[in-house]
């Protein structure tokens, strides 16, 4: 649908996060094209943390293997190693099963999408996105990950029946299961349950998930999400497509 | 002229067969007649050197003061007739009688000779006939006058005798003699006088010797007994001319003479007939004549012809005047040549004159019936028209078979390309494809063409997708560049490069993005599990986000159907309505409505989006829904012409079909889409 499509230069309600502690936290970049690895050097730069950059695969695993950094962004595609990327993330995974894995590739198909995903990384991006976006999104992992370490609080616990989002740690639960969603899943099913009933469009839910998605990512987001919670709870149907309009979440 | 039509009136070149066999036939035909005919005039040279040397039976020499026609014919009789005024008892037929002028109509009469006896019958038209007074002797000399037929026979120098027959009344009749000695009956003449309606009959017999070398026949026919009669003369002299009767000696002459199967008839100088011997077989020729009527027709329209065979047979009235006769008569050999097309058969004739001491004393014919030859012609001939009919036929039939089958496949190769060219089948094998003549060649050759077009859709088809994806990263690198530059401190004409740089990149993203997606919706339908849905309530609902999008234009939703049940992908279908109606959009003007409808038709749902605007040029009609084919309006040139592509993909990837059509005041692009079973 042709929703007006804003300037999404500003990020909106996301809090950008500054690093907590004196020592920045490493975020290692595996990427062949220098002036874009030079950019988001200098942009990861900027917002405080310590950045490591790698030009291929080998000289990234022999980096690793010395010390593991707090977040890895993988290209798929590293010079002449296409598939260079999943195997890095494959290796990597094997290793570490808490490290966040974000890949930010030019591929865009749903297929790259999906095998990135079921390799274990936590976001899959494209290189449309802004880099304000960018910074967002690693901030919100990190953030994640941080959670993960102290005890649950009950504020950042929203509840819409058998729907529990927790906005700290990032993770949803579906009937108290664990329902294992990506960032940008995440923040559309956040954006959708926070007002139950309110129809969401594209273009809300675009900005909420601090992406440039088209019509049919939203879409493939949309019945990801769906397939996830149905895997738990076959009689899921909590999200209703509003034809022509977006997406609502059903109020009990 | 279609290839059917060409061929067939080649075919008609074949006709040249049956003429060419007719060709040969006739040649072959000639060769023999005219061998026969030599053979013929051999035979009767060989006859005429015999004939000659019996001078003694010809009448003698030329008689130059006498009119040809005026001579008495005897014509020979097979029995005697019985002297009762009838002719019906005359073993000759009734066209051997002559005519005379008479008064009251013509006068008939002829003469006969059997066993040295000569009849003569003589049929007068008479509306009075008067009756002899008795004693009366002669019809002319007064003094009363009566009808009366008179024979005058004279031998020049010695006889001059006239027989008068006249009746008291009818019945037997006493003929009376009158000669120099006087008048008196004659008793050895027998005559009978028979009254018919507008006439009278006579028939009598005289002894042959009685007669004289010449004869003449006078009618007498008064109107009354006072008036003087008015004669009908046979002879146009002074004198009666000779008495020709057939030569019993010349007869046996020419019996031993004439062969098998050949008539010989000889004549004196005047053409009269004096012998005949001899008969042509026929038996043979009835067997081989043509039976069926058309082959008959076929065979005169063909057969050169020759004079109808009734004219090569003897005269009725004793006197030969054939050409061939007159021409022999002269001195010189001739042929005539006769056909009969009823019966098939045909005569040779040959006719020569007798010579002695260098003149003609007489002429004979010799005619053979050419049986042999006109059945080796008919039976050749309708060999030859059953063979050449057949294959004629069959050339016509093999022909126009060929024919057909040719341009069926010439046909179903056209149609089969135009089909692949409508259907972007391009790679669909065509027909002939892998015989080895002309037809195969130019299957293979529109293969070659139409597979060449396929690579080029396809190329056409990624090109948008792969030059996106070429882009993505050199446009990565220039969007990260900027939005790091906002970061560092900058003058304001700087800042205001830098964001123009940035409007610019973030437009170059967007059709970066709209590049890709037809490969997008493409892999979104290969893994899209189908579900079923309302289209009817998809519509409705999107034709209320349709007005709050597009504020400047009115939306109209019209369809009668409750449901329409489909299955396929909700989303897909919005995405491809959002195309129909963004291109509806484009052209039209502000204020127009631009209607949504949706039909059902069998098994098929129908739904429309029209907009009144600038009709479709034909010539685009068959581009527009591919890919990079765009026809808007110079100035609105962001549009790369994928939004139709990407409809047509998702209408395709649902089982149906799209096209566009122009209406009375505008355009409408109808989906087809399948009903699922049941």
């Amino acid at each position: 649908m042709a929703m007006h499509r804003r300037n999404v230069a500003n990020c909106g309600d996301q809090p950008k996060t500054a690093p907590e502690t004196d020592l920045a936290k490493k975020i290692a970049i595996v990427e062949d094209e220098a002036a874009i690895r030079e950019n988001y050097v200098a942009a990861f730069q900027r917002e405080g943390y310590s950045v490591d950059a790698y030009e291929a695969r080998d000289e990234a695993m022999q980096a690793f293997d010395v010390r593991l950094p707090a977040l890895v962004v993988i290209d798929i595609n590293l010079k002449d190693d296409v598939e260079g990327g999943f195997e890095l993330c494959r290796e990597l995974r094997s290793r570490a099963a808490e490290l966040p894995i974000i890949f930010l590739t030019a591929r865009d198909s749903e297929f790259d999408a999906v095998s990135g995903l079921r390799l274990g990384a936590d976001d899959y991006l494209t290189k449309d996105i802004s880099l304000p976006h960018l910074m967002a999104r690693v901030a919100a992992l990190f953030r994640r990950l941080d959670a993960m370490q102290k005890p649950q609080s009950k504020v950042s616990r929203i509840v819409r029946g058998d729907l529990e989002i927790d906005t700290d740690r990032m993770t949803i639960h579906w009937q108290e299961q664990a329902v294992g969603l990506t960032l940008t899943e995440f923040w559309l099913v956040h954006a959708m349950a926070r007002y139950p009933g309110h129809v969401k469009n594209r273009q809300q839910l675009m900005d909420a998930a601090q992406a440039v998605l088209d019509d049919n990512t939203i879409t493939s987001h949309v019945k990801r999400i769906r397939r996830k919670f149905v895997a738990i709870d076959s009689g899921f149907d909590a999200i209703e497509t509003v034809y022509g309009m977006g997406y609502r979440w059903l109020a009990d | 002229m279609n290839l059917k039509r060409q061929l067939l009136l080649v075919s008609l070149l074949t006709l040249v067969l049956p003429w060419a066999g007719y060709k040969f036939i006739h040649e072959t035909e000639s060769a023999l007649r005219i061998g026969q005919q030599q053979m013929l005039a051999s035979t009767a040279r060989y006859i005429g050197d015999s004939l000659a040397t019996y001078p003694e039976e010809f009448p003698h020499g030329p008689r130059g003061d006498e009119t040809v026609g005026d001579q008495i014919y005897g014509h020979p009789l097979n029995s005697r007739p019985e002297i009762d005024g009838y002719f019906d008892d005359w073993s000759i037929e009734r066209s051997s009688l002559r005519a005379l002028r008479g008064t009251d109509g013509p006068v008939h009469f002829v003469v006969g000779v059997v066993d040295e006896a000569a009849y003569l019958y003589v049929e007068v038209r008479d509306n009075n006939v008067v009756f002899a007074r008795p004693g009366s002797r002669t019809p002319d000399s007064g003094p009363t006058f009566f009808d009366a037929v008179t024979l005058i026979s004279t031998s020049p120098l010695y006889l001059n005798e006239t027989i008068v027959f006249s009746a008291e009344a009818p019945g037997p009749v006493i003929a009376v003699v009158r000669n120099d000695y006087g008048i008196k009956p004659d008793p050895s003449i027998i005559a009978t006088w028979r009254d018919v309606p507008g006439g009278y009959q006579i028939e009598a017999r005289i002894p042959v010797s009685r007669l004289g070398t010449h004869l003449g026949v006078i009618v007498y026919n008064t109107a009354s007994e006072l008036q003087s009669p008015a004669q009908s003369v046979t002879f146009t002299s002074r004198k009666p001319a000779a008495f020709v009767t057939v030569s019993p000696d010349l007869s046996r002459i020419t019996d031993g003479l004439a062969q098998p199967g050949m008539r010989l008839t000889v004549t004196d100088t005047s053409g009269w007939r004096i012998a005949e011997s001899g008969d042509l077989a026929t038996a043979a020729a009835e067997d081989a004549s043509i039976r069926s009527t058309w082959l008959r027709v076929l065979y005169d329209a063909l057969v050169e012809s020759g004079d109808a065979a009734e004219l090569a047979e003897p005269d009725p009235g004793g006197l030969e005047g054939r050409d061939y006769v007159s021409q022999a008569l002269a001195g010189e050999e001739s042929a005539g040549w006769f056909r009969s097309a009823e019966s098939g058969r045909a005569v040779v004739a040959v006719a020569q004159p007798v010579i002695v001491d260098g003149d003609p004393i007489g002429a004979f014919v010799l005619q053979q019936g050419t049986d042999a030859i006109l059945s080796l012609r008919n039976q050749g001939l309708v060999r030859l028209m059953n063979v050449t009919l057949i294959a004629t036929l069959l050339v016509a039939a093999t022909l126009l078979g060929y024919a057909t089958w040719l341009s069926r496949r010439i046909r179903r190769l056209s149609v089969a390309a135009e089909e692949a060219l409508d259907s972007d089948r391009l790679r669909s094998s065509l027909p002939s494809a892998r015989s080895g003549d002309e037809v195969g060649d130019l299957s293979r050759s529109f293969s070659h063409v139409l597979r060449q077009l396929a690579d080029y859709n396809d190329y056409l088809r990624t090109l948008a997708s792969k030059l996106s994806h070429e882009l993505r990263t050199p446009l990565a690198i220039v969007t990260s560049s900027l939005e790091n530059l906002e970061h560092e401190p900058l003058n304001e004409a700087s800042a205001d490069y830098a964001a123009r740089a940035r409007s610019g990149a973030d437009r170059l993203r967007r059709i970066l993005s709209a590049m890709s997606e037809a490969s997008r919706v493409e892999e979104l339908m290969a893994h899209a599990e189908p579900e079923s849905f309302d289209l009817r309530a998809v519509l409705a609902s999107t034709v209320v986000a349709y007005r709050d999008v597009y504020t400047q234009r009115m939306f109209e939703f019209d369809s009668d159907v409750e449901s329409a049940a489909m299955q396929g992908s909700p989303e897909l279908i919005i995405q491809m309505l959002d195309k129909l109606v963004d291109n509806a959009v484009g052209f039209s003007d502000d204020g127009d409505t631009i209607t949504l409808g949706l039909e059902k038709e069998h098994d098929t749902l129908l739904l429309g989006v029209s907009n009144p605007g600038p009709p479709l040029p034909e010539r685009m009609r068959h581009q527009l829904f591919d890919s990079m084919v765009s026809m808007r309006p110079g100035e609105d040139n962001k549009h790369l012409g994928l939004g139709l592509y990407v409809a047509k993909l998702i209408a395709e990837g649902h089982g149906g079909k799209i096209d566009a059509e122009n209406t009375d005041d505008g355009v409408i692009f109808r989906v087809a889409l399948p009903m699922p079973p049941g």
